[in-house]
């Protein structure tokens, strides 16, 4: 195949011309690399959470606030007010649905002389493990029933089992959160969403809880809660009392078929205007159902300075490419004279042109090897960062594959024209004697 | 084997017009050895061009070997010239990055042929211009003949019908020079069709017929008697590397 | 230098020449939009915070909300870190600048306002909260022991309570006063008279925008133990490690089952909260740098084969009687007439550029400063990268003129 020869070709040339491909692969591999590490951190960061199951899985917004701040049209708050999640909750109307918020605590050991340390907490409805794919290791999460009881009964997460049960199964034994005890009744697996989709106000990219618990017996126990509280009207109440005009619950809902999503939306905003008549709601109804990518679109969890620094190192790459194409043209131009001979034996145009851009690819698959090593380098200067993201950076086979692709895909681009410009090469002009 | 008729080349630039060939008429049979003579400036390196497929021309007709080459693509006449014509130039031409071996290879590679048959070709090229031993020497290491021999064995490695040589002594010292030409002699006794452009007359005379262009015009002249002076006609291997 | 035969000399090489001036075009747009960034980063980073900074440590404290008596706690601790030695002020406070941690209000300024005239984080803490944090006030004064209330008791009352707001709110409610004495509202029961103005006081966070940073009101509610409450020490800025080890170990001693969450100084924290722009600001400064090294190796790249095409032009020119110094500057002002055609494209990239991040990321219009200083880097680095291209040119000898192969 010519190919094969176009390659050898290609080699030699490298070979002659040493200094200058050096600098081309160079040029190459630091505009690969660093549009790589930006590429593969955005590309995580902008995830899918929950594949398979995003476009069917909802978040419930309703409009509880009072005549304050009133902006027709405008964003209803993030969150529910507790009276709402928990009749939605009641409701029942979608297949599946959970009310949940972040919460925090102390875990006491049991050993005797073992330090208490901090806990995040989830404290949610029972539907939460089944909705989100949540995975176990051992044992399941708890029932409706047990919401209902406000049992004391808890979810944990596998680390936590580790440090606290070092090995042996957790299922049924007993942990100590803030001075409670509780009877785990599951350990998960590891589990960590990217991004933390469920609740954006405990960190878009934070690790999961550590601990799971009803919502119910939160309340019970007066545990203390960790997000965002957004209160309005009176402040005569405790915050987290169940009607007060409060917003701090998050709200899920998942069905069959994304298409039942129309008729929930229709029922939330039945129930607005159930609550409008009943004095509850004083605005008309202003309902959100978004499904998981558009939820994560409109809280731009995305840092905008991730995406900044794509665009960036994309430009960069442009540059490079400019370059690229520069130096490629010097260094086709350079043997006019072989064009010319070539053309003189039999090459088409079409031959000179294929074999100038199969040299092109060739410099972009060595500066694409060189980027990837570069990319590693750059993800792991990203996971050096303090950032909660940090820790997920890192190179994953399908970003592999588009190192490649990119690096070959775009040296070939900056062949084009020079590779074009030495078919073109007129051969009468290249041969003619003095 | 060449037929040319009434070709005409027009050079065109911003301010003037040249006219490098004028109405020229040529037919070559195959087998003949012709020399294209005339001043410098006188079209006969753009006739090689046009006759090479390497320049095209402004009106007129050609035909190589029956094929009338107006209205070809550049890869149909890219593969005629690969077929049908060897080309040997005054400065060599030999791409200065490859061996021997791997310069006479460059046009069997664009004919498509397997390794083991270019390789077979390659071989027996270089041993009929007797630098078989030099096969993977670069040209830079080669004297000036030696460099010309090698072109010649480039041009012979496709075995084309037509051999087109520009003022292929004109880097040479006499020596050398009466070395190439008595290849050249050879091959066209086995049957190539050569045409030399040359302003050599020692090359005219021993031509068989003369091409004598002048303002782009071209006249038949009689060659004169094939006038043996100095050097032997000897049939096989030439001489030792 | 006559530049006209250059040009028309150029336009034989039309496509090399037009990549050259892409490349500067793109890397001057690039590198004056990345400079301003980069300050404009800094710039953020060095905004005044209105405590002391320096001389500040924090200890956070986390556990169980049921304290029996959480105010004897507060006093309790408080007692104890002041008598840490170094310990020149201690106080408690649930929020802190660059804490991120916030509670914030709408403010209005009649008790009937549907739209809150503006949004600020509101602090509340221990009664020596202003002498520990080191905040200045412009007019009025602290609040006095007795002007404290309990925070149910605050909830409950109807009472103008005092408030503290920051110079910055006061401007925007009432531009060029400084607000001393008037009523604002948290809500239609609660009105607040303003009793000082703080010069500065930021935001735990910028979660609300970022041009609302200085937006803040200090409440006189005395605080008592809540999980996640800080307590701030403030101390000779060489003896901060040494206090917050002591302080570790003094509150580790009355538990009341309490753990500690955070141990810095203000400034780690403040350090944490802008990482992202240091982050941001690093990565700008590498691809400027790399950017200008690569343009100045495509322009060696490009003027050696321009040299190389040229060296029979160049001899010929050298045998007419040119000199060395005459084909060297031949060379650089070619490459200058080059650049500034880069820079002049680069220019207009560069607003274009701006355009789009002002629309997207909320960064300001480019100052006109940035782009001489745009302009002069890249011809300094076109003149240097093509020096050597162009003492090679004028080394070409007049003998080339004459050779014929």
């Amino acid at each position: 195949m010519r190919v094969f020869y176009y390659l050898e070709l290609a080699l030699r040339s490298f070979r002659r011309n040493r200094v200058l491909t050096a600098l081309m692969v160079l040029a190459i591999a630091l505009g690969i690399g660093t549009s790589m590490t930006t590429l593969t951190v955005l590309y995580i960061l902008a995830g899918d959470p929950l594949p398979g199951k995003s476009d069917r899985t909802f978040y419930v917004q309703l409009d509880a606030e009072g005549k304050e701040n009133y902006q027709p049209g405008g964003e209803p708050n993030v969150q529910l007010t507790r009276a709402d999640a928990e009749a939605l909750l009641r409701a029942r109307r979608a297949d599946a649905q959970a009310m949940m918020t972040g919460g925090e605590g102390a875990i006491q050991p049991s050993e005797a002389g073992r330090e208490p340390f901090h806990v995040d907490v989830r404290y949610t409805s029972a539907d939460f493990f089944s909705m989100f794919d949540v995975p176990f290791a051992r044992g399941a999460g708890w029932t409706e029933r047990e919401d209902e009881a406000r049992a004391r009964v808890a979810v944990i997460s596998k680390q936590l089992a580790e440090k606290l049960f070092a090995g042996s199964d957790a299922v049924g034994r007993t942990i100590r959160l803030d001075q409670h005890e509780l009877v785990v009744s599951g350990v998960l697996d590891a589990w960590r969403p990217t991004p933390h989709f469920y609740d954006l106000f405990t960190g878009a990219y934070e690790q999961a809880e550590q601990v799971f618990l009803p919502f119910s017996t939160s309340r019970d126990l007066d545990l203390e809660r960790m997000g965002n509280i957004d209160c309005w009207g009176e402040q005569s109440m405790t915050p987290t009392a169940l009607v007060a005009p409060c917003a701090w619950i998050q709200f899920w809902v998942q069905f069959e078929h994304r298409d039942q999503a129309a008729a929930y939306r229709d029922f939330l905003v039945h129930y607005s205007e159930q609550q409008h008549e009943s004095g509850r709601f004083v605005r008309p109804p202003n309902v959100r159902l978004r499904n998981v990518m558009e939820w994560l679109d409109e809280g731009k969890v995305v840092p905008s300075d991730v995406r900044l620094q794509t665009w960036l190192a994309f430009a960069f790459l442009a540059v490079c490419l400019l370059n690229t194409v520069g130096l490629l043209l010097a260094k086709f131009l350079r043997r006019s004279q072989e064009i010319g001979v070539r053309r003189a034996l039999g090459a088409s145009r079409r031959a000179i042109f294929v074999q100038f851009l199969v040299e092109a690819g060739s410099v972009g698959l060595v500066g694409g090897v060189l980027g990837l090593g570069l990319a590693w380098l750059g993800l792991w200067a990203v996971r050096q960062q303090p950032q909660d993201y940090a820790s997920l950076a890192a190179l994953d086979p399908s970003m592999l594959a588009v190192t490649f692709v990119l690096a070959v895909a775009s040296s070939c681009a900056a062949g084009l024209l020079p590779a074009w410009r030495a078919a073109h090469v007129t051969p009468a002009l290249q041969l003619k004697s003095q | 084997m060449l037929q040319m008729k009434n070709i005409s080349k027009l050079y065109r630039t911003e301010l003037v017009q040249t006219h490098a060939l004028r109405a020229l008429d040529l037919n070559v049979r195959a087998g003949e050895l012709l020399a294209v003579t005339g001043p410098s400036g006188s079209g006969k390196t753009t006739l090689l061009n046009i006759a090479g497929l390497l320049e095209d021309f402004s009106a007129g007709e050609y035909r190589l070997d029956g094929v009338d080459v107006r209205g070809l693509s550049d890869d149909a006449r890219s593969r005629l010239r690969n077929q049908k014509i060897g080309f040997i130039f005054q400065s060599f031409n030999l791409i200065p990055d490859l061996n021997l071996f791997d310069n006479v290879d460059v046009p069997l590679r664009y004919r498509g042929l397997g390794r083991a048959e270019r390789k077979q070709r390659i071989e027996s090229a270089l041993e009929r211009v007797g630098l078989a031993s030099r096969m993977k020497h670069y040209p830079a290491e080669l004297s000036g003949g030696q460099q010309q021999r090698a072109a010649i064995a480039r041009a012979l490695a496709g075995e084309p019908p037509l051999l087109l040589a520009d003022e292929p002594t004109g880097n040479l010292d006499s020596q050398m020079a009466r070395e190439v030409l008595e290849i050249l002699e050879q091959l066209n006794a086995q049957g190539a069709t050569v045409v030399i452009v040359t302003h050599d007359p020692e090359i005219a005379a021993r031509a068989q017929r003369n091409v004598h262009i002048v303002d782009g015009v071209a006249t038949d002249l009689e060659a004169g008697p094939a006038l043996i002076r100095g050097s032997e006609k000897r049939l096989g291997p030439i001489f030792a590397a | 230098m006559d530049f006209f035969p250059i040009l028309a000399a150029l336009r034989r090489h039309r496509t090399a020449a037009v990549l050259i001036i892409l490349e500067i075009a793109f890397t001057c747009a690039m590198v004056s939009n990345a400079v301003f960034l980069i300050s404009e980063r800094l710039r953020r980073m060095d905004r005044a915070s209105g405590i002391a900074e320096r001389e500040l440590v924090r200890i956070q404290v986390t556990g169980p909300g049921r304290q029996e008596n959480a105010q004897a706690v507060t006093q309790e601790d408080l007692a104890r870190l002041s008598g840490i030695p170094g310990v020149r002020s201690a106080a408690s406070s649930r929020q802190l600048p660059f804490g991120n941690s916030s509670w914030n209000s709408g403010l209005t300024v009649a008790p009937d306002q549907l739209h809150a005239s503006l949004n600020a984080s509101n602090y509340v803490g221990s009664e020596t909260l202003f002498e520990t944090l080191g905040v200045r006030l412009v007019a009025g004064r602290d609040f006095t022991r007795d002007e404290y209330i309990d925070e149910e008791a605050a909830l409950q009352s109807t009472a103008t309570l005092p408030i503290i707001v920051t110079r910055a709110v006061s401007e925007r409610l009432w531009p060029g006063e400084n607000g001393l004495g008037r009523i604002v509202y948290m809500g239609p029961g609660h009105p607040l008279r303003i009793v000082g103005v703080l010069e500065q006081l930021v935001r735990p966070n910028e979660l609300r925008g970022i041009g609302d940073f200085e937006l803040s009101v200090v409440l006189p509610v005395r605080e008592k133990y809540k999980p996640n409450d800080n307590y701030v020490l403030r101390v000779d800025p060489e003896r901060r490690a040494e206090v917050l080890a002591a302080a570790v170990a003094a509150l580790g001693h009355s538990r009341h089952n309490r753990l500690i969450l955070k141990q810095q100084t203000l400034e780690e924290m403040k350090n944490e909260y802008y990482r992202a722009d240091r982050g941001m600001a690093w990565l700008l400064v590498s691809v400027c740098a790399a950017l200008l090294i690569i343009t100045a190796l495509g322009i060696v790249g490009l003027a050696s084969f321009w040299v190389q095409q040229r060296t029979r032009p160049i001899g010929i020119r050298r045998a007419l009687g040119a000199t060395r110094g005459q084909i060297l500057r031949y060379f650089q002002a070619e490459n200058f007439l080059l650049a500034t055609m880069g820079i002049a494209l680069g220019m207009l990239l560069a607003y274009g550029i701006n355009q789009l991040l002002m629309q997207r990321y909320e960064l300001g219009r480019l100052p006109a400063q940035y782009l001489p200083i745009g302009a002069l880097s890249l011809w300094i680095l076109g003149q240097l990268a093509v020096l050597g291209p162009a003492l090679r040119a004028a080394s070409v000898p007049p003998a080339v003129a004459t050779r014929t192969v």
